[in-house]
C-alpha cells in the first residue's frame, strides 16, 4: 500500500503535527458553522472543515448563482467570526506548529 | 542539541492516479494515422474512426502483442502491422483477415475518452471503475470560437521525477520569487473534494526587468484549479499599466513511469479589443514561451532535488502536508478514501515579512547593477 503516503513513523508525526496540532474551534456568528482554525500571524489563517463543518449559507448562495468559478474562496462572515474569536482571545496568535526551544533544553 | 534531519525519500508509487488524464488537442490527433502516447507505463494508440471520434486503446496488439501505433486507421478500426488485426474504439477486435471468425475473448483494454475545450482526456483507474463525468475539467465558455486564439500545445518530458513534484507548486509561495523572479504578494489555498485551488496576486520583479520578467507595474491575477490529480485551469489576469489580457493556462501531465511524466501546457488568449488576429496570436505565442521558460526552470529543480517525503516547513510556507494529503485521494481504492482527504481545507500565507525582506534584496541588486554600470561606463570613457 506504500503509494506515495508517508513510510516512517517520524514523517507520520511531522504530518500529524503540521495537519493537526494548535488548531482552536471557531464557530461563524452568522450560519453556525463550525472549523478549526489555526493562526501563525496576523495575515496567516489556516481553516480545516470537517462533517460536522455544517452547511456554509454563503457558498450555499454561491453555488446557486450561474456561472462563476466552482471553487469559492474564504467566506467573509467567516473570516469575521475568526477575527472576532482572535480579539477575543479565543484564538491565539503567534508561534506556528514547532516545538519551541526551552532555556534548559 | 536539536537532531539533525534526515529525508525520507519515501518509495516509488505502485500505481498511477484515478482520474481524468489529458492527453493532447484534439486537433493533433484528426489526421487519419494512430498515434503513439506514452502513459501509466506504457503505450496507448489513439486514432480517428470515420465520423472523426477519437478512440484509445492500450497501445499493443493482444494477439501477438504488435504495435498498434505503426499500424494504420482502416475504416473505423486501428489495424496492427504484424497481422492485420483490426481493433474498434470499443476494444473489440472486430476482423482478422486471415481467419473464418475472430475469437471470443479478443478484447482489449480501452479508455473512456472525452474530447473538452478542444482536448482528448482519458479516464484512468487502477480499479477499472467506470469514466466520473462529474470529475470533468468545466467547459470554458468562449473557447473554440473567435473570442480567443487557438489553443498553443507544448510537451515537456520529466524523465527522473515523480509529477508530484509539480502538484506541490499549488502551495509554493516562495519560488514564484526564486524561480520564477515574481513577487506574491496575496497567496491563498482551498482544497476540497476533487479540488485544490490557488490564488496569487504577484508583480514583477524590477531586478529582473532586462530579462523579460516585467518590473512592479505588471500586476498579475492568478487563480489556478487541478481538477482531479493531473489537470490545471489557469486563470491569469495581467494589468501593465492599464493594458489587461486575459490567458487561460492549462497545465497537465501523463505519468509515463513510476518516477517520469510527460508535462504538458497550453494557452489560450482573449482577443483585446481592437487587435487584430495576428498580433493576438503573436501575443499567446510569447505567453506560451514565458510559461515555457517557466515550466523548465522548474524542471530544472526537480531534475536535481531529492524526493521528500517529509518537507521541514516555516511558518511562511504553504499548506505542503494538507495539499498532499487532499492529493492521496488519487491513489487510494475509492472505497479507502478518508474524509479529511476530501474535506475542504484553506490556507493565507502571510506574505508580508517575506515582501520585506525581498524588497530589499531587489533594492540591493538594482544598487549593485547601477554601480556595476556606472563602472563600465568610466571604464568605456
Amino acid at each position: 500500500m506504500a503509494y506515495i503516503v508517508p513510510s516512517s513513523p517520524e514523517t507520520l508525526a511531522d504530518r500529524e503535527l503540521y495537519t493537526r496540532s494548535r488548531l482552536v474551534e471557531v464557530a461563524c456568528l452568522d450560519c453556525l458553522v463550525r472549523v478549526k482554525v489555526r493562526k501563525n500571524s496576523d495575515h496567516h489563517t489556516s481553516i480545516q472543515w470537517n462533517q460536522e463543518a455544517g452547511d456554509c449559507a454563503t457558498f450555499a448562495e454561491l453555488s446557486r448563482r450561474e456561472g462563476g468559478r466552482p471553487v469559492h474562496q474564504a467566506c467573509p462572515r467567516l473570516l469575521a467570526s475568526i477575527e472576532a474569536a482572535v480579539r477575543e482571545g479565543v484564538v491565539p496568535i503567534g508561534a506556528g506548529v514547532d516545538p519551541i526551544e526551552t532555556s534548559d533544553g | 542539541m536539536t537532531e539533525t534531519r534526515t529525508l525520507d525519500t519515501g518509495s516509488v508509487p505502485e500505481r498511477f492516479a484515478r482520474g481524468w488524464h489529458c492527453l493532447g488537442l484534439e486537433r493533433d490527433f484528426t489526421d487519419g494515422k494512430p498515434h503513439a502516447v506514452q502513459a501509466f507505463g506504457g503505450k496507448l494508440v489513439v486514432w480517428a474512426d470515420s465520423q472523426g471520434e477519437l478512440h484509445v486503446l492500450d497501445g499493443y496488439c493482444r494477439h501477438m502483442g504488435g504495435d498498434l501505433t505503426q499500424g494504420t486507421v482502416k475504416g473505423d478500426e486501428v489495424a496492427c502491422p504484424f497481422h492485420d488485426w483490426r481493433w474498434g474504439g470499443d476494444g473489440k477486435c472486430k476482423a482478422i483477415p486471415y481467419a473464418r471468425r475472430v475469437p471470443l475473448r479478443a478484447r482489449t483494454h480501452r479508455y473512456e475518452s472525452v474530447v473538452r475545450n478542444g482536448q482528448l482526456l482519458i479516464w484512468h483507474d487502477p480499479e477499472g471503475s467506470e469514466a466520473d463525468l462529474e470529475a470533468l475539467p468545466p467547459v470554458l465558455e468562449g473557447v473554440g470560437t473567435d473570442k480567443y486564439t487557438e489553443w498553443t500545445w507544448n510537451v515537456i518530458p520529466v524523465e527522473n521525477a515523480h509529477c508530484r513534484e509539480i502538484i506541490d507548486n499549488v502551495v509554493d509561495m516562495a519560488h514564484f520569487f526564486y524561480i520564477h523572479f515574481a513577487f506574491p504578494t496575496n497567496f491563498r489555498n482551498v482544497f476540497e473534494g476533487d479540488k485544490a485551488t490557488q490564488f496569487m496576486e504577484s508583480t514583477g520583479r524590477p531586478d529582473m526587468k532586462a530579462q523579460g520578467y516585467g518590473d512592479e507595474d505588471l500586476i498579475l491575477k492568478s487563480e489556478a484549479t487541478y481538477y482531479g490529480p493531473s489537470y490545471m485551469i489557469n486563470w491569469l489576469d495581467t494589468d501593465y499599466k492599464g493594458f489587461l489580457t486575459k490567458v487561460i493556462l492549462i497545465n497537465c501531465h501523463v505519468p509515463t513511469g513510476p518516477n517520469s511524466f510527460n508535462l504538458q501546457y497550453g494557452l489560450v488568449v482573449e482577443k483585446p479589443e481592437g487587435v487584430d488576429e495576428e498580433t493576438a496570436d503573436y501575443i499567446g505565442r510569447r505567453y506560451a514561451e514565458m510559461f515555457g521558460e517557466g515550466f523548465m526552470q522548474d524542471v530544472n529543480i526537480w531534475l536535481n532535488k531529492a524526493p521528500v517525503q517529509n518537507p521541514l516547513l516555516c511558518e511562511e510556507d504553504g499548506p505542503v502536508y494538507q495539499l498532499r494529503r487532499w492529493y492521496e485521494q488519487f491513489y487510494v481504492d475509492k472505497a479507502d478514501i478518508e474524509p479529511e482527504m476530501v474535506e475542504r481545507f484553506e490556507f493565507e500565507v502571510d506574505t508580508t515579512k517575506a515582501n520585506e525582506n525581498w524588497r530589499a534584496e531587489v533594492a540591493e541588486n538594482l544598487a549593485r547593477k547601477e554601480a556595476e554600470d556606472r563602472e563600465a561606463e568610466k571604464a568605456k570613457a
